[in-house]
């Protein structure tokens, strides 16, 4: 053993550990907490901020000061915070609807195709998330893919405007984050023991209720891991809302985007992260609590 | 006698199409008649657990049919047919407690709520379970979720039960204890037993009839101590108990015994079971309790042979010998210790040789 080790067990287990804690807290602890703090400071016109206190950044969130300089409840921000959450939601929800019967196909195949279907859902991360977003607009767009031939052929007589729509965002976050719900999906129904699903139908149990009283239920981890790896990307999203939103329809992480990068209010804009970071946090303890509970019921005594 | 399950020149291929089909059952034909606890015997891969696979509904059969009660259930889904399985791992539902696990086929068929919180504290009681209805699976011990599994699939009160090797998983004691309850069960229920194992021992003491299976066939259906006593080829008398095997070519016969030559020149008499001929090559077997050892001074009879013990295996109860018969034969034979634990014989001792021709029968080539 050499002389520099430290002595004891723990002393050489945070030894261990030191590089993990050094990548966490450079590239994560820190960049959050100087948001935190930046959210607490005054704007500088110019872009940054100014070394002085303030909470106006998370008064802005909730008030706006009128003509006669009253501070008046302004909905503006909570609405486009709920609208995130609206849309994050129902494109979690199409996620999980497209995603599980795909993860579901893909465990029921033999061995060496499923590998090579889990290869296919990763293909589109080789691509740049914007250029794959900006293929959207020519399939939704005006005179795109889907409008031109049913123009063609007479089916339609206008343009169905599907872009700059709630839709067109949902879609577009759906497809970008759909095999985010496949993969843990996949990976809990890898484990699922199919003589299970034998044993139900065995036990009088038609197709519907082999599903509903035995696969979700033992999935679940799962299902739970992909929504909540759609969920918190999607609240965050910015890309999709500014090209297939067209910048109009905001949600919650375009509308920092839109803070740092043109508004040019680095404190309102922080005050924003931070309350999606809280957000995500809350969603995350309910998902902590939820595993614990599962964990004490059906853990080994 | 009600027949139960009437299987009828049933032929299961897998992966017909498919360059390498795997024939797991040839053109089986067998009767289970209701109120009978029947066992399908045979090696791994003799195709037992394909048939009862077939039965259940899980695998289609790729030629025959099979009638439950005549009734033709061959485009019966699963969960249509009134059987119920007993699986090997027993597959119990781990995000189920064991009363859940219980009431899951009865909830299915839509029982009312009172009649099934009856049925499963009644099942529970009958496997001695009732204690342990708010438990999970996975807090039980393997023979505890055995009996779950067996009241999971006794609840919903199936036309036959289809057991898969349930105690192949348990240590011996306990398998050797749920063998009697499962026969009590059976008994108790009145419901068909279709009980699939490779354990002979198992299968002689707790079956009504046995089908000893292989390579896709059956080999012989017969009560226990029909296929015991009276193999009808050299597979059955092989994978049944211990035997031993005189291959010889019978020399004289009358209408009680047949003379075989064994080796260059001994000859060993046995029972005539008919349809043999002088020149046919046989083969006799020999059940090793069948045979009393004693020593040259001590032999009763006239009929005895000489022999010498070549070896010895000590199983507690008892002695298993390997003895020297001369001409190249060689016969298993069994002593039990004396009372003070001794062995009677011990390796290289002579030995006189007894056995009734009676003993020895003739099985086809």
């Amino acid at each position: 053993m050499s002389g520099w080790l430290p002595k004891s067990a723990a002393g050489r287990r945070w030894l261990g550990l030191a590089p993990s804690y050094f990548v966490i807290g450079v590239f994560m602890l820190v960049p959050m907490v100087i948001m935190g703090v930046f959210s607490f400071l005054e704007p500088n016109p110019y872009g940054g901020v100014k070394p002085v206190g303030s909470v106006a950044a998370y008064v802005k969130l909730f008030f706006e000061y009128d003509l006669e300089d009253n501070l008046v409840f302004n909905p503006g921000y909570l609405n486009i915070i709920f609208r995130s959450f609206q849309l994050s939601f129902g494109a979690t929800l199409l996620c999980l609807i497209f995603g599980f019967p795909v993860a579901y196909y893909i465990t029921l195949q033999p061995e060496h195709k499923r590998n090579f279907y889990i290869y296919l859902i990763t293909i589109p991360f080789w691509t740049n998330l914007l250029i794959r977003t900006f293929a959207w607009i020519i399939i939704l767009g005006r005179g795109g893919v889907i409008e031109t031939p049913l123009l063609w052929a007479g089916i339609i007589e206008d343009s169905l405007r599907m872009m700059y729509t709630d839709g067109a965002i949902a879609i577009g976050l759906t497809y970008s984050y759909l095999p985010l719900m496949v993969l843990p999906i996949y990976a809990s129904l890898e484990k699922l023991d199919f003589r299970l699903l034998e044993a139900a139908s065995d036990l009088y149990a038609n197709r519907l209720e082999v599903m509903t009283k035995v696969v979700i239920p033992l999935c679940k981890p799962g299902i739970i891991a992909g929504c909540i790896l759609v969920f918190i990307p999607c609240l965050g999203a910015f890309i999709a809302p500014n090209l297939l939103g067209g910048g109009k329809k905001l949600m919650l992480g375009s509308l920092v985007q839109f803070q740092f990068a043109s508004a040019r209010n680095w404190p309102f804009g922080a005050a924003l992260s931070m309350l999606l970071l809280a957000a995500v946090v809350i969603v995350l303890i309910f998902y902590a609590r939820a595993a614990k509970n599962r964990a004490a019921i059906e853990g080994s005594a | 006698m009600t027949a139960a399950i009437d299987i009828r020149g049933v032929t299961k291929i897998y992966n017909p199409d498919s360059n390498q089909p795997v024939k797991a059952l040839d053109n089986v034909s067998l009767t289970i008649n209701d109120n009978e606890f029947f066992t399908l015997l045979g090696p791994s891969g003799c195709g037992k657990t394909t048939l009862l696979r077939l039965i259940a509904g899980f695998e289609q059969v790729s030629g025959g049919e099979i009638m439950l009660f005549d009734e033709e259930i061959e485009n019966l889904e699963p969960n249509r047919r009134p059987v119920n399985t007993v699986f090997q791992h027993y597959a119990l539902f781990p995000h189920m407690t064991v009363a859940e696990n219980v009431g899951f086929g009865l909830e299915r068929l839509k029982k009312p709520k009172d009649e099934i919180e009856a049925t499963v504290e009644r099942v529970l009681t009958l496997v001695k379970m009732m204690h342990l209805g708010d438990r999970r699976p996975n807090q039980l011990s393997g023979g505890q979720q055995q009996r779950v599994a067996l009241a999971r699939a006794l609840a919903p009160s199936p036309k036959v039960l289809l057991l898969d090797e349930p105690l192949s998983a348990l240590d011996l004691k306990l398998r050797q204890a749920m063998r009697e309850e499962l026969k009590q069960l059976q008994k108790e229920t009145g419901i068909t037993f279709v009980f699939v194992t490779h354990d002979q021992e198992e299968a002689l003491a707790m079956s009504d009839r046995i089908a000893v299976m292989s390579e896709g066939e059956v080999q012989q259906i017969g009560g226990p101590t029909n296929i015991y006593e009276h193999p009808v080829n050299r597979f059955v008398a092989d994978f049944i108990g211990d035997t031993n095997f005189l291959d010889g070519e019978i020399v004289n016969l009358n209408e009680d015994l047949v003379t075989c030559k064994i080796g260059s020149e001994s000859m060993f008499e046995a029972e005539n079971s008919g349809g043999h001929q002088i020149g046919d090559k046989v083969t006799l077997f020999l059940r090793p309790e069948k045979i009393s050892l004693s020593r040259p001074d001590e032999a009763s009879g006239s009929a005895t042979r000489p022999g010498k013990v070549s070896n010895l295996i000590y199983l507690g109860n008892q002695a298993a010998y390997t003895v020297d018969m001369g001409d190249g034969i060689e016969l298993t034979a069994q002593a039990r210790p004396r009372e003070d634990g001794r062995l009677p014989f011990a390796i290289g001792d002579s030995l006189a040789v007894e056995f009734s021709a009676r003993a020895l029968r003739v099985l086809a080539q």
